[in-house]
This record gives C-alpha cells, sequence and structure tokens, in this order.
C-alpha cells in the first residue's frame, strides 16, 4: 500500500539562505529560484529513503512515497524520526504528515492536531472534523461551498459525486476523490541527477571562515544523501567559493578512499580552509562531483568496533593532506641503482600500504629494486638529498668501498666511499670523487 | 590477564599489576637486554612521549630505536617520520629490518604544522610509532603530544637538542645520548616509573659488526 511523506517546508527560502534575512521588499522571482534550487537538493537528499520522490516548488512541499522502503528501515515511526532528525540537523523547520495519497498529505500539513493516516478510514476520520478552508481549492469554490451551508471537510466529502460534478469544474472532483484515494494520484517523479551539483547562496557575504561552516556542513549533508541514495562513494569532489568581482576560489577535495561520511567530509573541508586564503568575502557556495565510485564496504566486527586501522589510516592520510599538502605525506621504496642517491624513491603511500596490509612483506623482499641493495655493504640510516662538499676528513674508520657506475645515462659516478668519525664523535658516510678530486659528505650513521 | 581476585592478596597484586600499571600501558622492548633492565614494564613505554637528546646528530640515536621500530612495523603498524632533518635512506631501513611498507614520511613547513602532524599520526591506532624533529617545543606541546600519544597508544619519539635537559618536560621517559668509541652511552635523565640518572653503555652493534662481515669488494655496475 502507498504511504506517502509529505514535507512542508515553510521558511524554506530564508533558511536556505543560511538563515539570513532579505528585505521584504527583494522577496521576489529569486526567492523561487532559491526555493527551487534548495528543493532540489533536498530531493537528492530525500532519495536515499525512498524511490519515488516528488515536489512542488510554488509551495514548497516535498513528497516521499514510503510504503515501500517501511520495512527496511523499521517501519514508519522509525522511519519518520530518522528523516525528521536529518532536517533538524539540516536546519529547516518542517510539517511532517503521512497520509495514503500525496494530496491527502500536504493537506494534513496544514492541519492542527494529528497529521499520520496510514489507512483510508483513518484518513477519513481524521480529515472529516477538520475546517473546510484547508482544502487545496480555489477561494470561489471554497466560498460556494461555505454559502452552502458546509463548514466541514466531511461534510464536503459527504456530498454525491454527480452533484459536485454538476456546479463545478471537473478539476473540483477529481481534487476530492484524491483526497480520499478513490482515483489514483500520480505525481511527476523525481530522477536521480547522473552527477551531484549543488549551489547555496546566501543573502549576506560571508567573511569569516567559521561562518562558512553551517552552510558547509549542510551542503555536505544533503550531499551524503545523494551519495547513499545512489549506492556509491565520491573519491574527489569540487567546493567553489563565489565572490563578488573575484573569480571564484576552487578547492578540490580528495580522498585516499571513497567515502560517503559527510563528517569526514567536513574535516577535511575544515582542514583545507585553514590554509587557504580567500581573496574576498563569500557569496556563494557550490559543491561538485562528477565521478562515483562502487562503494567500500566499512566492516564491523563483532563488537561494532568498526574503525579499522586501515580506515584510520586513510583517513589520517587525508587529513594530513588536506592541511599540508597534497604531496606532503610519501612512502619510500627501493630502486634498482648503485648510486646512493638513486637507490630509493617516493611513492604514493597508498600503493606502499597496498603491499601486504598485515606487514606480512619485510626487509628487502618488498620490492622489485631489492637486487641491488641485498649485497650491499651496511648503509647509513640518515642520508643528504645533495652530497655536500668538505674538508679531507681526518679520521677514517673503513673503507674504501669503490662505486662505479651510472656511464650510460651521463651521470657517470667514481666514488671511493668511507665511514668516517667527526670531532664531535658522529659517524659519517663520505666519498672521494676519483674524477675530481674532491670530498663529499653523503651520509650519517645516526 | 584473569580479572578475578578470591582473596585480598590476590586483590592487591591484581591492583599492583592491572590498575596500578595500566597508566604505563605495556612496552615495546628495545632489543637492548640492559636498556630494558632499566626501564618500567621492560622497554619503550608504548602510549607516551619519549625525548632523544642526542649531544649530535649521527651518533646511533636512529639505531638505538630501530629494533623496537622494526618489530613494531612488523606486526603491522606504521612508523611516522614528521618532517626528519635528512632523509631516511630506504636501503638502510631495510637492513636495519624495517619494512618499507610500513614507512610514511610527513613533510611540513614549520614547526607548528610538525606538531599538528605528530599529534594527529599519534592519536591514530594505525602508527606504532612517531618520530619527530621539532626545533623549538614548549612543555604544553610535549604534553598535548603525550595525550594523544595516550589516545592512541603508540610511541612518541621526540627529538631535542642537548640543552632542553635543562628544561622541565613532562615526556614519560627522556634520554640523554652522547658517543663512545664503539656504542652509546644513555642517560635515563627522567623515567616514570622508574629510577632516573642510571647511565648505560650499549654497544651499537650496527656499524662495526656489520661492516667485519662485508668485505669491499669493488661494486661495479
Amino acid at each position: 500500500m502507498l504511504l506517502w511523506l509529505c514535507i512542508r517546508l515553510p521558511q524554506l527560502a530564508r533558511e536556505a539562505r543560511a538563515g539570513q534575512p532579505r528585505p521584504a521588499a527583494e522577496r521576489s522571482e529569486k526567492d523561487l529560484l532559491v526555493q527551487r534550487a534548495a528543493l532540489e537538493r533536498l530531493a537528492a537528499w530525500a532519495y536515499q529513503w525512498s524511490s519515488l520522490i516528488s515536489y512542488a516548488p510554488s509551495e514548497p512541499l516535498l513528497w516521499l512515497e514510503l510504503g515501500a522502503s517501511c520495512a527496511l528501515f523499521d517501519g514508519h515511526a522509525a522511519l519518520l524520526a530518522k528523516i525528521e532528525a536529518e532536517l533538524v540537523q539540516l536546519g529547516y523547520s518542517h510539517v511532517c504528515a503521512l497520509a495514503p495519497s500525496p494530496t491527502a498529505a500536504a493537506l494534513l500539513t496544514r492541519a492542527t492536531g494529528a497529521r499520520h493516516a496510514l489507512t483510508q478510514a483513518q484518513l477519513r476520520a481524521q480529515l472529516e472534523p477538520l475546517p473546510l478552508q484547508l482544502l487545496d481549492l480555489p477561494a470561489p469554490i471554497l466560498t460556494a461551498l461555505r454559502a452552502s451551508g458546509l463548514r466541514r471537510i466531511g461534510e464536503v466529502l459527504e456530498l454525491p459525486a454527480a452533484a459536485i460534478a454538476r456546479r463545478f469544474e471537473p478539476e473540483t472532483l477529481l481534487y476530492l476523490q484524491r483526497l480520499c484515494g478513490k482515483v489514483s494520484d500520480p505525481r511527476p517523479a523525481w530522477c536521480l541527477p547522473p552527477t551531484y551539483r549543488s549551489r547555496c547562496e546566501f543573502g549576506l557575504e560571508v567573511r569569516t571562515s567559521t561562518a562558512l561552516l553551517f552552510p558547509l556542513r549542510r551542503l555536505l549533508l544533503e550531499f551524503q544523501g545523494y551519495l547513499r541514495a545512489r549506492d556509491c562513494s565520491v573519491q574527489r569532489f569540487t567546493l567553489e567559493f563565489e565572490h563578488y568581482r573575484h573569480p571564484g576560489s576552487r578547492v578540490s577535495i580528495g580522498l585516499s578512499a571513497a567515502g560517503r561520511d559527510a563528517a569526514q567530509f567536513l574535516t577535511l573541508v575544515r582542514e583545507r580552509l585553514h590554509s587557504l586564503a580567500l581573496p574576498a568575502p563569500v557569496r556563494a557556495l557550490r559543491l561538485e562531483a562528477l565521478e562515483f565510485t562502487s562503494p567500500t564496504i566499512v566492516q564491523t566486527d563483532l563488537f561494532g568496533n568498526d574503525a579499522q586501522p586501515l580506515q584510520q589510516l586513510q583517513r589520517l592520510l587525508d587529513r594530513l593532506r588536506a592541511r599540508l599538502g597534497e604531496d606532503s605525506v610519501q612512502a619510500l621504496e627501493l630502486a634498482a641503482d648503485y648510486r646512493p642517491e638513486r637507490g630509493w624513491r617516493f611513492l604514493a603511500p597508498e600503493r606502499s600500504l597496498a603491499g601486504g596490509a598485515n606487514g606480512a612483506g619485510s626487509s628487502g623482499a618488498d620490492s622489485s629494486g631489492a637486487g641491488s641493495h641485498s649485497d650491499a655493504p651496511p648503509r647509513p640510516c640518515w642520508l643528504l638529498l645533495e652530497p655536500v662538499r668538505i674538508e679531507a676528513p681526518t679520521q677514517l674508520l673503513r673503507g674504501p668501498e669503490r662505486l662505479e657506475s651510472g656511464w650510460w645515462d651521463g651521470e657517470d659516478v667514481g666514488r671511493d666511499y668511507y665511514l668516517a668519525r667527526t670531532g664531535e664523535g658522529s659517524q659519517i658516510w663520505v666519498f672521494h670523487d676519483r674524477r675530481a678530486g674532491h670530498w663529499y659528505l653523503q651520509g650519517l650513521w645516526a | 590477564m584473569d580479572a578475578r581476585a578470591v582473596t585480598l592478596e590476590q586483590l592487591s597484586r591484581l591492583c599492583h599489576d592491572g590498575e596500578w600499571r595500566r597508566g604505563l600501558r605495556e612496552a615495546a622492548p628495545s632489543g637492548f637486554a640492559e636498556l630494558d633492565a632499566s626501564l618500567p614494564g621492560g622497554g619503550w613505554p608504548m602510549g607516551a612521549v619519549c625525548e632523544f637528546m642526542p649531544a649530535a646528530m649521527g651518533i646511533g640515536e636512529l639505531s638505538l630505536l630501530a629494533p623496537a621500530l622494526s618489530q613494531l612495523a612488523q606486526a603491522g603498524r606504521c612508523i611516522a617520520w614528521i618532517a626528519p632533518p635528512y632523509l631516511p635512506y630506504a636501503p638502510a631501513l631495510v637492513q636495519q629490518g624495517l619494512p618499507l611498507n610500513r614507512v610514511l614520511i610527513v613533510q611540513t613547513r614549520g614547526v607548528q604544522e610538525s606538531l599538528w602532524a605528530a599529534e594527529q599520526a599519534l592519536r591514530c591506532p594505525a602508527f606504532g610509532a612517531v618520530l619527530s624533529w621539532p626545533a623549538d617545543i614548549t612543555d604544553k606541546n610535549v604534553r598535548r603530544l603525550q595525550l594523544a600519544a595516550e589516545a592512541g597508544g603508540s610511541l612518541g619519539i621526540l627529538y631535542r637538542p642537548p640543552e632542553a635537559a635543562q628544561e622541565h618536560s613532562p615526556a614519560a621517559l627522556r634520554l640523554r645520548l652522547r658517543p663512545t668509541q664503539n656504542g652509546l652511552t644513555v642517560e635515563i635523565h627522567k623515567c616514570r616509573g622508574g629510577r632516573a640518572g642510571v647511565r648505560l653503555q650499549l654497544p651499537m652493534s650496527r656499524i662495526d659488526a656489520a661492516l667485519a662481515v662485508h668485505s669491499f669488494a669493488a661494486t661495479r655496475a
């Protein structure tokens, strides 16, 4: 059986601007646009609970067909509580009503008292005592009905259909029949767009990044709803801060593992905001996601410890990168080259961690470049990226280890490596360049 | 641990071994028997911050830690190097038994970022140890890191200049390191739950023994 939830959002236009009031004179078509955009976002958000969504931009009303999803979400009461809780989080004032038909649900949102009717009989009982004015009919018709001595909806519903059809336009009868479920009540089904774009405009310009957090949170929560609805995750999305007379500032947020958790997104965005210098106050906020991936299954263990080490690590990586820069975190791997400065290279941490997630890959065996290192003499823990030219060391402890390599790529080296001790007692790794005859420091035995 | 106590004596032992010592958490064996004997719990204290104050760079300040790091990494926990002063040389790390797929290097642009990154990494239980080299650090910062280490259960290592020994610090363990002819003198400057003032001579077999094995044959590509 169909069960429609209707959400009336009386303050939508004002709240969609992040709560900033607008002079009454300016309330105009622009408000309708803002309202429509907000409803679009809410429809995407609501799709996580229902596959049949519809909205009316003029009122503004949002309908969700819940009959099909009740069982999945532990009954209509639990589902309704969940939806209302998220609406509160989003910061929209709302009135919810449940009824077997969308027309009736919309009417009940205007009523005072009980607003939930699960069956036709319940609906009828709730409609009957309601005043006539709540009917969504043109004013002349309502006046005519009242002139005939009718006061309550119940009295109107008892009128014979033929009598109504004769006196008023056919729409009136259709409306009344839809209201009590006598004829079907189709709604244009809203379709989930294949890419996600949302925009939130502020009434006033926002000057501080703290003031941006509230609209950001809402935008990300709605985005999370969309991702849940499509049952997909996102690995990259773009935020754009629009300015007046300035090109917008774009921030691309990347995740090391695809996710759809608004709280996680918000942490990353906050870290980015921390280091981002916005050139001008912000007028609007835009969120865009073009590519989606299948969701990463979050595995929970028996005791509900859902944060697995690898996931915690990925979240940490994201946080570090968001604040310190995209390539601030690096892993290491061996490279097949005898020249110390080329015997290693940086590696994206994801690729490194993927190799033996249990730490099974141990010394040497975890890289293809290990060949030239496996039989090498001990190496110092610290390497200087550029060898530093030094005076000839006085105290050579071991050596030489001769290294001739690189004649094929123009970086030909001929070096004798020694272990030396400094006056302070540090042990250093130095080489004597046999071509130029100079001494260089290349490492420290820490 | 068996958490039942039948007699009063058992109860008192339980309180002693369990609750009282819980503040110290478990310890990661350092790989040096002498040192382990002087540290409460028998190793580096997990869930705490240790300060290493080497007299100079390149005296064995990393080798002292290497056995513990390699054990932690082999157990699957990551080792974070926050803004190291030089590049950790991959072939040497492998020689010390550290799996490279557990090594993460974080580059920062200043002390504040380094401290922030160290705190974040310490809070994450996926890390076994977090090494950092802050140029300038206050009491308050150390305390923050200490709390983060407690939350994440990992080992925080701060490398500080030798002058830092004059200052007070809330770190659980503070060591002064000095080079000797063929090893390292470790002086326990402060030790929570243990005895300070102990001075140990640790042989750093890292270079000499290993070098003796290898002959320096000319390496030709």
